[in-house]
């Protein structure tokens, strides 16, 4: 078994290797809007440093987000057009969950917390359980006044975790909810590989086609005339690059 | 040798496969034009969004055309710009996942380039040096094809591509979209000299072009027309419309073959369809003793056997791409795709 993860769901990419037992290589990058170029390389570097040809792949494991459309959208093309090349098996997890998963050994109630632009978060509540962690009810999207509201209301001792949570780390501090470091603050195509595994292993699979990204937004409807603009040949000023996420 | 050319530079997920540079074996488009009608232009999330949808059935239906499995595939092609930055990545990361799992080269193509390269497949080698139009919805430019093979752009669109002023005319006549076929049929009853629209930049010396005056001077004098009580003609304001943006783009490509010398003139991209433009180039060039060559429809509008086509080019001239290839919303045409050495 041979395992390969992406995961470019937020600003952070990042590409593993893992058989069944661990994760034999990884590589990620923290530099945003370099999903792109990053993901391929970085797929290329560890199948060669542990010696092994594309062919030896036998399933890919990829992050549907939520996070940032363009970053989710580079991780799962690449995904399914690798897998469906080969015929292989996919699995497909929420970066929420795969965040959570980091934090998989407290006795507090986990709060995953993603960063989704334009002022608003995604967020889900996960607990410790065998093997990793559970999630408990669905994925949201809100505002930092919300969440905290919400996490007031579980009654409990939360830890939270995630690039949107480091992003109003004083506003949850306030709130007496424990803050995790930046050291777990992006899912991981490390972990990912990991927690896909058992399900690999119980044939818990999908094909690639069935692989949907979690986008929890509807996509934004303005024309961008000024985009296509760009398009006409090159003789526009040139625009910054915006993230539509 | 088989290449498969993957293109999502805007609003059609589009695969080909060529054999050997220019046997045609598979062309398929998927179209989203649906899903954008609505807002009578392409949305650029949307259109990201379906290409990730539309991208493996489009792979599937493409080899079944072709009669072939992925493992036969020698090469990927991909357009990496110019485009839509969303659009086009998520082909690029598909051209790369496959490039990967297969094993097999992956070369990068100007989407521009690969509309002129389309011919290849219809004609046979091209024979440099020569001109071309190419006129869409994203795109209004005039390059030249030099002996060599290289390219090089003469002039483009300042603001409107043809495409995009036919989308906005449309909407505002109440057409369907995409607006050029609707403006095209209207036409056919109209007079193209019942109203005089203005012609840009037709003397500046430049082959630039620019629509968007024309296409303000519609809405004016339409909203004139509703002041003064008077009904249109809403054929003639359509074949009138449909003249100016012909001429403009007609004397400035043709101005182009002259200065440069050339005798042979490309038309390509999803306006090449309109039936006027054809129609008037082909008159054009017959005066002047030039080759037009048009290719057919499906080669013309995006699609992803152009792709393929310039990507086999590529190829043979020793370039190809690193897994590190980026998309480039602005990609200019003679920089990436000159073919190294
Ligand atoms: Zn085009």
């Amino acid at each position: 078994m041979l395992i390969l993860g992406l995961e470019t769901s937020t600003l952070r990419s990042s590409v593993a290797l893992a058989d069944r037992d661990r994760v034999l290589a990884s590589a990620s990058l923290g530099v945003p809007r370099r999903h792109g170029e990053f993901v391929g390389p970085a797929i290329r570097f560890c199948l060669e440093q542990c010696g092994l040809a594309a062919d030896r792949v036998t399933g890919v494991a990829v992050g549907l987000g939520p996070g940032l459309f363009t970053g989710l959208r580079v991780g799962i093309a690449t995904a399914q057009a690798f897998a469906a090349a080969r015929h292989l098996p996919v699995v497909g997890l929420s970066g929420l969950d795969v965040l959570a998963f980091q934090e998989r050994y407290t006795d507090r109630l986990i709060c995953a917390v993603i960063d989704a632009r334009r002022g608003e978060l995604f967020w889900a509540f996960y607990r410790a359980a065998p093997g990793g962690v559970q999630r408990e009810g669905g994925l949201q999207l809100g505002t930092i006044d919300t969440l905290v509201a919400e996490l007031i209301a579980t009654g409990e001792e939360c830890l939270v975790l995630g690039d949107g949570a480091l992003a109003h780390r004083e506003l949850l501090e306030d709130a007496e909810v424990v803050v995790a470091g930046p050291d777990v603050a992006w899912p991981d195509a490390a972990d990912l590989a990991e927690l896909s595994v058992p399900r690999f292993l119980r044939e818990q699979t999908q094909q690639p086609l069935d692989l949907q990204p979690i986008y929890l937004r509807a996509a934004d409807a303005r024309i961008g005339w000024e985009t296509r603009g760009r398009m006409h040949g090159g003789r526009q000023q040139p625009t910054p690059p915006t993230d539509r996420s | 040798m088989l290449v498969l050319g993957v293109e999502t530079s805007c609003d059609e997920t589009a695969i080909g496969i060529v054999e050997d540079r220019f046997a045609l074996r598979a062309n398929v488009v998927a179209s989203q034009a649906q899903l954008h009608g609505p807002y009578g232009g392409v949305v650029p999330e949307v259109a990201a969004r379906a290409h990730l949808d539309l991208m493996l059935p489009t792979i599937d239906r493409a080899l079944v055309e072709a009669g072939a499995h992925l493992s036969d595939i020698d090469a990927i092609a991909v357009t990496a710009g110019p485009g839509l930055a969303g659009a086009l990545l998520v082909g690029v990361s598909a051209a790369k996942g496959l490039a990967l799992a297969r094993d097999v080269p992956l070369v990068g193509v100007n989407h521009l380039r690969a509309h002129v390269e389309a011919a290849q497949l219809e004609v046979g080698a091209l024979d440099p040096p020569l001109a071309a139009l190419v006129v869409s919805g994203g795109h209004t430019s005039i390059v030249v094809m030099d002996a060599d093979g290289s390219f090089r752009q003469l002039g483009a669109t300042i603001d409107d591509a043809a495409g995009e002023a036919f989308d906005k005319i449309a909407r505002f006549l109440g057409l369907g979209y995409p607006g050029g076929p609707e403006i095209d049929r209207l036409s056919q009853g109209g007079n193209p000299r019942a109203y005089h629209f203005p012609r840009a930049m037709l003397h500046d010396g430049t082959y630039d072009l620019s629509l968007s005056g024309l296409k303000t001077a519609v809405i004016r004098e339409l909203r004139r027309l509703e002041a003064v009580g008077e009904e249109p003609v809403l054929a003639d304001v359509a074949a009138s419309f449909q003249e100016a943006i012909v001429d403009v783009q007609a004397i400035k490509t043709l101005r182009a073959v002259a200065d440069e010398g050339l005798e042979q003139v490309v038309l390509a991209g999803g306006v090449a369809a309109n039936r006027r433009l054809r129609a008037r180039m082909q008159a054009d060039c017959d005066e002047r003793g030039l080759r037009l060559i048009v290719p057919s429809i499906p080669l013309c509008t995006d699609n992803g056997a152009m792709v393929a086509a310039s990507g086999a080019n590529l190829l043979a001239a020793g370039h190809l791409d690193d897994l590190s290839l980026a998309v480039d919303p602005n990609l200019p045409l003679a920089v990436a795709t000159e073919p190294p050495g």
